[in-house]
């Protein structure tokens, strides 16, 4: 039963971001990355991840993609039919790079699956909860990794800081 | 084939799709998404993996990413929208200076 859901959700999520690749309008392609980021988080809720598929439909759904709609019906470009553009040769070279890259990532996979190194050891040190829970992950946040979750908000003031001067009328 | 096999394959795709979409789209704002693409395939890949070695860290990780990816279209679209602004057309291949 969890396999199929795991393979529903896998075909929902590459055939939503084919949507977003393949859409002629850009309206049509942000609602497919919204459909595609459900997919996703649904996809770590089946891998246990429970803290981040809240962060995920809350930060990417919610608020990445609201702006991004906002900004695509603000300045509403004109579609795009990538079938009948004119420059072909960059069509071929982005088809072939695309391929060579997903020929490399799948070598990669299957040199990490049959043979490769060994990731079948346990963890050094479990820890105090059981895996997935907010408990485990909010241990993890706020003791190994203090220094880095403190940085975040150091990048989201410039981000802000940024976004403010970009948007300012000259 | 094992979950961890599946999500891992599932993630190279995503990562290949949102690959040929940056290349192959001359709208800045599609462009935009591939990268998100591209970026949530790298969070599925992490939490595939934080899930077989059952630490947390990789979550982390994916919790710094979401961060980093919200900062970056928070930025992102503001320059598009400059651009926009300046020559009420947006295709990539028409910009060749920061400066327009």
């Amino acid at each position: 039963m969890e396999q199929v859901i795991l393979v529903i959700l896998g075909m929902l999520a590459v055939g939503s971001a084919l949507g977003v690749v393949l859409m002629p309008s850009s309206i049509y392609s942000a609602l497919m990355l919204l459909f595609n980021l459900i997919s996703l988080a649904n996809l770590f809720l089946m891998l246990h991840a429970q803290f981040i598929f809240a962060a995920q439909l809350l930060i990417y759904a919610g608020a990445i993609l609201v702006l991004f709609l906002f900004v695509v019906t603000l300045l509403n470009p004109e579609g795009e039919h990538i079938f009948r553009d004119k420059r072909k040769l960059q069509r071929a070279g982005a088809l072939t790079l695309g391929l060579v890259l997903l020929i490399i990532l799948a070598g990669g996979l299957i040199y990490l699956i049959t043979g490769g190194p060994s990731f079948d050891f346990a963890p050094d040190k479990p820890g105090a909860y059981p895996y997935g829970t907010v408990e485990a992950f909010g241990a993890g946040l706020f003791t190994q990794f203090l220094l880095p979750f403190e940085l975040t908000s150091l990048v989201l003031l410039v981000a802000l800081i940024g976004s403010v001067v970009l948007g300012k009328r000259r | 084939m094992t979950s961890i096999t599946f999500t891992l394959v599932i993630s190279a795709i995503v990562f290949a799709v949102g690959t040929v979409g940056v290349l192959l789209r001359r709208n800045p704002l599609v462009q935009f998404m591939s990268i998100e693409l591209m970026l949530n395939a790298v969070n599925l890949a992490f939490i595939s993996f934080s899930g077989r070695f059952g630490t947390s860290e990789g979550q982390v990780f994916v919790l710094l990413v979401l961060t980093v990816a919200a900062a970056e279209a928070v930025v992102g679209l503001a320059i598009i929208v400059a651009m926009f602004r300046h020559r009420r057309r947006i295709d990539v291949d028409d910009i060749h200076a920061m400066q327009g």
